[in-house]
């Protein structure tokens, strides 16, 4: 059976409308911060470093009270990749830089310390990425973000970058996300009435498939265009022009949490990039353990 | 007084160095002096847009002048000054909105003119406040409905603080509801804000407040007076594809019988006077008219429904945590033959309800049955159902695709795999149901068409499937009074060839005219239903609701209500039922 609801489903970083320390924040500084966290991490090979850092951006997650099975959901969607990245880490780099003890070796598998050691920390680094990037979409709107990039972006107008400009585009994309989702629901509906049997024919069928998708996307473009037409008149007539001379309504508010948090993760990236790590072996061996 | 805004002699041809270029205007002189209530009324393409585009030069003259205060339009840096001058609202609400959040949006016009922001903040407030919409100041638009977001649109043009606000159909689109609103709104900001409010449209009952009516016709201004010396002319107006306000309809008729009656009425207040003074109280009730028997309420019980819904449910987002009830404990029938009306608020579940009709959806509670097949059985052929049952959507022509009127109107039949013979026929048969000439329109471009035109392209599309149900929602919105003349008696021919109709409509004169029975939904629910007759016996409590009996309905009531006929004579739903009733009053005084 058809499912014409399908595209009511499309939500865009999917924003959870509750309170917490991490929503208060400035954007500006969240994306600042995550910034800072993830160069600090992708500067440092040590498995003790990236353990912390993993811990304390489960640290973070929990701070902003968003429920950690919701932002695990980002992850599976990267699952497959991810899988094929471990594997071929896990299997194949031991050939690459044969260094470290050798634990296994079959045929073309060779597995040896240092491979187990980067797909843990590849490991780490995808799952710290994710959760950082979809704490900033858990916890700001898509409008706090939009203008927070426009002010995080402003000073590079001076070199030619129409910060303002992408800002806006941006915006504009978002409005017209659920308009446009409607509206193709509505098309679908209608060919449907008249007799269109979508999405069930031969989809194998390139030739075919793309004759069955002419009916939803003509109209849809023919309708996109004639909105951008009259939007640009709005627009006009409300004496929108770029950049220069513009005031802005939306203020963000940077507080001494905000500078302090900078200021942290500034501190972290620069710990995670200059402090010469331990390996885990060699403390595990300090201790009496060398079987690593 | 010095005008606000000055056209002189303005000319204006779109596309001049193209080998088709079309004149729109063709010679305007006008002058609006601040503080006026100016109404500008023509039919579709009579040129009245362009014309409002001038105003705030989106669109400047290729011949003549357009002033606003002191500045002239054909020069660029005269623009800021004439856009923040005169504010604009356009037709679809959708198109005009920038922002993710309303107050944001609100406050694009004063950033664009760099406002200082303490300022802004402060002329949000006051825009928000005017429209009636501060509580929802951190809503994302697309949650509104119709007449709020074009409130919204209105707020953000008084935050740039215009001294005249340009209404181009900025109603068209909207529901009764939503188009109340905003004229509230428009007549509440002339009044009190001494706003100008230049209102195009082709409702003509949103003419009856306007100090100033200019009704354009080929790009010239063929009429200009006060609604009452322009509503006296009727002939002209229907020269010129218009009509006259409801109420002025029977006023003038019974003007004919009476001439001391006045024929230029435009208010309920001033019928029921008029009434008094020269017919008075009934002397003697006359006969009813019979306009809608009652005998049409149902022939059930013989003939089998060709659609039924029982106790019908149906939620959006269904098996998810964000789950909205649409529709629940909805009952109908349609028998074979009959006009069914439907009734009721954008929002209050009709569409949802009629996509049950054609197996579009299909209900998570209830059973519906279209031509005795349970729509929910696996064993159900859909496309045999939705076959049968033709559903054309509002605003059908949105969903043209073919670069040919007569391939789009073959869609269907092809996908009912028919052999090119029978295709070729049923497109022929289909054009010349609406009104479209085969051999004349089948090789036309689909989108080169007028929106009247591609509105019977998108119908007959419908047609080719030759369904024996057709439903229809809300068939005529947007289209001026002389299409929507044209379309809705194309709509009952094909009644009167056979097909069984379903209509969705927020116009209650039209649905009393056509129908035999009415359903009133509210709340996702079927709240009332019976004959046209049973349904407005109780338009008390519809007004409750917001919807509304017929226009002259509300004429009666007053009379009624002044001690002038008797109540039971109030039940006229139509302009020619009240035309007879009062008539009858009229002859037996005389």
């Amino acid at each position: 059976m058809q499912n014409f609801e399908l595209l009511r489903n499309v939500t865009i970083g999917q924003y959870i409308p509750i309170d917490s320390p991490i929503h208060r924040l400035d954007p500006r500084t969240k994306i600042l911060a995550a910034t800072f966290l993830i160069v600090g991490i992708s500067f440092n090979s040590a498995v003790i470093a990236n353990v912390i850092f993993l811990l304390a951006v489960l640290a973070i997650a929990l701070i902003s009270r968003v429920p950690l099975k919701y932002v695990m959901r980002g992850f599976i969607l990267g699952l497959p990749i991810l899988i094929l990245i471990f594997v071929m880490q896990l299997f194949f780099q031991g050939w690459v830089e044969p260094s470290g003890r050798v634990y296994f070796e079959w045929g073309f598998i060779r597995v040896t310390r240092y491979s187990i050691q980067l797909m843990v920390i590849s490991l780490i680094r995808v799952v710290a990425f994710i959760f950082l990037t979809s704490l900033i979409t858990m916890t700001s709107t898509t409008t706090e973000l939009t203008h927070g990039m426009e002010r995080l972006l402003e000073p590079f107008r001076r070199i030619g970058l129409p910060s303002h400009e992408l800002a806006l585009v941006m915006m504009i994309a978002l409005r017209f996300v659920p308009t446009l989702a409607e509206e193709m629901e509505r098309i679908m509906k209608a060919q449907a009435s008249r007799g269109a049997d979508l999405g069930t024919r031969r989809m194998w069928r390139p030739d075919k498939a793309a004759k069955n998708i002419l009916p939803l996307i003509v109209p849809l473009f023919m309708n996109a265009f004639r909105r951008a037409e009259d939007l640009v008149l709005a627009m006009e007539a409300r004496c929108y022009v770029s950049g220069e001379g513009r005031t802005k309504y939306v203020e963000l508010h940077n507080s001494v949490v905000d500078y302090a948090v900078i200021a942290a993760t500034f501190a972290f990236m620069l710990l995670m990039m200059f402090y010469p790590w331990p390996s885990l072996h060699s403390v595990l061996a300090g201790y009496g353990f060398d079987w690593l | 007084m010095q005008p606000i805004i000055r056209l002189e002699n303005v000319h204006h041809t779109y596309k001049p160095e193209s080998n088709h270029p079309v004149k729109a205007l063709n010679g305007i002189d006008l002058t609006v002096y601040p503080g006026e209530y100016l109404v500008i009324l023509g039919h579709n393409g009579s040129g009245k847009s362009t014309l409002a585009k001038h105003l705030n030069a989106l669109l400047l003259p290729t011949e003549g002048d357009v002033w606003v205060k002191e500045w002239n339009s054909k020069y660029a840096e005269n623009f800021r000054s004439i856009r923040s001058t005169v504010g604009m609202v356009f037709q679809t609400p959708d198109n005009q909105i920038v922002s993710t959040i309303v107050e944001e949006d609100v406050a694009f016009g004063p950033e664009n003119l760099g406002v200082p922001r303490d300022e802004i903040v402060r002329r949000v407030d006051w825009s928000l406040e005017q429209v009636d919409m501060t509580s929802f100041r951190h809503r994302a638009p697309h949650l509104l409905s119709g007449g709020q977001k074009q409130r919204v649109c209105i707020a953000g043009m008084l935050a740039m603080q215009p001294d005249v606000l340009v209404l181009d159909e900025a109603t068209a689109m909207l529901d009764p509801l939503g188009r109340k609103e905003v004229l509230e709104v428009a007549q509440r900001l002339n009044k009190q804000e001494g706003v100008t409010i230049i209102a195009i449209t082709h409702f003509m009952g949103e003419a009856v407040h306007a100090d100033r009516l200019i009704v354009m016709d080929e790009g010239r201004i063929a009429m200009e007076g006060t609604p009452h010396e322009i509503f006296a002319q009727v002939e002209q107006l229907e020269a010129l594809q218009l009509g006259v306000p409801q109420i002025t309809q029977v006023a003038q008729a019974l003007h004919r019988r009476m001439p001391a009656f006045p024929p230029d009425i435009l208010t309920v207040d001033e019928f029921v006077d008029a009434f008094a003074e020269h017919v008075g109280p009934a002397q003697a009730p006359p006969s009813l008219p019979n306009g809608n028997d009652a005998t049409a309420d149902a022939p059930r019980g013989e003939t089998a429904a060709v659609i039924e819904l029982r106790d019908v449910g149906y939620n959006y987002m269904h098996d998810t945590p964000l789950e909205v009830k649409a529709i629940e404990d909805v009952n109908m029938a349609i028998y074979p033959g009959e006009v069914v009306g439907v009734i009721g608020h954008t929002g209050s579940g009709k569409s949802t309800i009629i996509q049950h009709f054609n197996a579009l959806l299909r209900p998570h509670e209830g059973v519906v049955t279209v031509f005795g097949q349970d729509t929910s059985a696996s064993t159900t052929d859909v496309r045999e159902v939705r076959r049968r049952v033709g559903l054309v959507f509002q605003q059908p022509e949105a969903q043209l695709f073919e670069r040919y009127v007569g391939d789009d109107i073959a869609f269907g039949p092809r996908n009912l795999k028919l052999s090119k013979e029978e295709v070729r026929e049923r497109v022929r048969r289909a054009m010349e149901r609406v009104g479209l000439g085969f051999e004349e329109y089948k090789d036309r471009m689909t989108f080169g068409l007028s929106g009247g035109q591609m509105r019977r392209v998108a119908l007959a599309g419908v047609l080719a499937l030759e369904p024996e149900v057709l439903v229809l929602d809300e068939p005529t919105s947007g289209l001026d009074p002389q299409g929507r003349r044209q379309l809705m008696s194309q709509i009952l021919d094909l009644h009167g060839q056979g097909t069984t109709l379903t209509i969705i409509s927020h116009n209650m004169e039209e649905l009393a005219e056509m129908c035999d029975r009415l359903y009133v939904i509210a709340d996702g629910t079927t709240y009332m239903h019976g004959s046209v007759d049973e349904v407005f016996a109780h338009r008390n409590d519809l007004r409750k609701m917001g919807l509304d009996a017929p226009g002259v309905t509300a004429v009666l009531d007053a009379l009624a209500e002044a001690g002038l006929i008797d109540r039971e004579q109030t039940a006229v739903y139509t302009v020619a039922a009240a035309i007879e009733l009062l008539g009858g009053l009229v002859d037996a005084k005389l």
